[in-house]
């Protein structure tokens, strides 16, 4: 059986739009699960979504918790071995408290890979296939959080780029989320169910673009 | 450096288009060119042949499907193993213009990025003001018939000239003395890259870039125009020796000793006409002859399984010999070439994206 992380934040985490962070979609209907019923029983999907979660950052109001890099390799020891690691990050880190543009979002994510290749958690100490998935765009209006994505919006349409190049020049697959799926307008930055399940269908033909030989069964 | 900006370059390079004559890496040829001899193969299978990664595989397909260069297909379900999701190349991802001289006509022929012909047009030589202006206006009349939006992704233009020796006088008035000012006065004209070669070796390309040679790396080319040529190819190599070496068993002996009954070369069907019936019969075997002779003498130096006879004859004609030779030879595969519609122009076509896309 062949193993996907997937790395996120509360969008991979299954938050539903415009309510507070203990309200998730089941897990059938979050984009992991979709991807476990499109991948099928040759495929474990691991879950590992977390509201709030940046790229590199501590976060001085919710915590040095929610910085994915300090998780990142915990976590992908945890689960080893892996066969594809999915990053979906980069909305939080829009936030105005860190005051980053999209190019430094992406350097973000080119810090994990670089973590997953020293750790190298993939079949036989190898690096895992990687997959960096822009999220889609923040919608203009963030109703009460407005404050805190402030000029977000502008500088999430940049992300995908950014991303596509820093996953070009370190040679990883790449995915742009909102080639399928766009924000909830409740809060505009989740996605709902809708959403969940085109990205989820997606990323499962993605994975099966890639091409994975024939395993062989292990006693 | 560890965390330095990337360097954006191949980005940048999508936004300009195909007209900027793009720098292509060594690997985006090697997946083009792979896809163009086995169309519908998935990310796995370019993986396995060439040797690159999966994330380079996908790098690079990525990055040729954004150019709209190669689509992706549905995905292959139910066969044993996981599924896979086949690439081609897209026939409206490019396209280029060919031009061959004939005997007594200027073949203008557009080609997609699948090697169809997407337009075609045989201008008399008496019809052209000899100039090559009127060569660039042909092949603009050409290129006007690709919807506007298709016109950014005209790849060049391919000329195919005859050697000197053969270069009759109306092809020389038409392209100029020297072949290198045609080509900067079409280039300026169109503005467009201009690639020129010879006439029987831009036919074998192109047999091999799009036609029934597109998966063999060595076989013998015959070029039945006016008359027989040849070429040796080998591990995809097009090898001319004499190029300007002809036989006068071609078409237009053929043509000559129908006029005399009163019959032109489309009378050639599935019948012969009954007046011509010897005639044929012996053009036939004079043309066989001259085919074999090839065949068996370089059979003494290199083995090859196919040869491949090209020809923009009346098909049932190139078939009838095809089946004779294979009679006299059962070891040899004779096919006939798949490029039909002016044979030499479409290859003039496929020079553009040689130099291009594949890998040389």
């Amino acid at each position: 059986m062949r193993s996907v992380l997937c790395f996120g934040d509360s969008n991979t985490h299954g938050q539903i739009p415009g309510r507070g962070p203990l309200d998730r979609y089941d897990r059938h209907t979050r984009w992991p699960g979709v991807l476990q019923s499109e991948l099928g029983p040759s495929w474990y999907v691991i879950e590992e979504g977390l509201s709030g979660r940046t790229t590199v950052h501590d976060d001085p109001i919710e915590g040095a918790h929610k910085n994915g890099r300090a998780y990142l390799r915990p976590c992908a020891q945890s689960h080893t071995v892996l066969d594809l690691v999915i990053i979906m990050l980069g909305t939080n880190d829009l936030k105005i408290r860190f005051n980053k543009p999209a190019s430094e979002v992406a350097m973000g994510i080119g810090c994990l890979i670089y973590d997953l290749r020293e750790l190298a958690p993939g079949p036989g100490g190898s690096v895992p296939e990687i997959m960096i998935v822009a999220p889609p765009p923040i919608l203009d209006d963030v109703k009460e959080w407005k404050s805190i994505f402030a000029g977000a919006p502008e500088k999430s349409r940049q992300l995908a780029l950014e991303f596509e190049i820093m996953a070009d020049s370190l040679g990883v697959h790449f995915f742009n989320a909102a080639s399928v799926c766009s924000c909830d307008a409740a809060d505009g930055f989740h996605l709902n169910a809708e959403a969940h399940h085109a990205l989820g269908a997606a990323l499962a033909q993605e994975i099966e673009a890639i091409g994975w030989p024939t395993q062989e069964r292990k006693s | 450096m560890r965390f330095a900006p990337p360097n954006p370059l191949r980005i940048a390079d999508r936004a300009s288009g195909l007209n900027a004559p793009t720098v292509r890496s060594y690997n985006e040829r090697l997946v083009l060119s792979l896809l163009l001899q086995s169309s519908g193969i998935s990310r796995l299978e370019i993986g396995e042949k060439t040797g690159l990664s999966a994330q380079t595989v996908s790098v690079i397909v990525r990055s040729l499907e954004q150019e709209a260069l190669v689509s992706k297909g549905e995905a292959q379900r139910g066969r044993v193993g996981p599924p896979t999701i086949p690439l081609s190349l897209n026939p409206e991802g490019a396209f280029s213009v060919g031009v061959s001289f004939g005997q007594d006509t200027a073949n203008v022929a557009l080609i997609d990025f699948a090697g169809r012909v997407r337009y075609h047009a045989a201008h008399l030589y008496s019809s052209l003001q000899e100039s090559p202006a009127a060569i660039a206006a042909k092949i603009e009349d050409g290129l006007l018939t690709l919807p506007p939006a298709s016109r950014t992704r005209v790849a060049g233009i391919g000329l195919a000239v005859p050697d000197d020796a053969n270069t009759g006088g109306h092809i020389r008035k038409l392209l100029g003395r020297d072949l290198a000012d045609a080509q900067a006065n079409i280039e300026r004209k169109l503005g467009l890259s201009v690639y020129i070669q010879n006439e029987i070796t831009a036919a074998a390309g192109g047999e091999s870039l799009f036609g029934v040679a597109r998966s063999l790396s060595d076989f013998l080319f015959f070029y039945l125009g006016s008359r027989l040529h040849s070429r040796l190819i080998l591990n995809y190599q097009i090898h001319s020796g004499r190029s300007d070496l002809s036989h006068d068993v071609g078409l237009l002996a053929l043509q000559h000793g129908l006029k005399k009954h009163g019959l032109a070369l489309s009378d050639i069907g599935s019948e012969i006409p009954a007046a011509a019936g010897e005639l044929y019969r012996q053009w036939q075997q004079a043309c066989c002859q001259q085919i074999l002779a090839s065949v068996r003498s370089l059979l003494g130096f290199v083995n090859f399984k196919s040869v491949v006879l090209s020809s923009y004859a009346p098909p049932a004609l190139a078939r009838d010999l095809c089946d004779r030779l294979h009679k006299e030879l059962p070891d040899i595969a004779f096919l006939l070439g798949a490029n039909t519609t002016a044979p030499k122009a479409v290859g003039a076509a496929s020079l553009p994206y040689h130099s291009r896309f594949m890998v040389q």
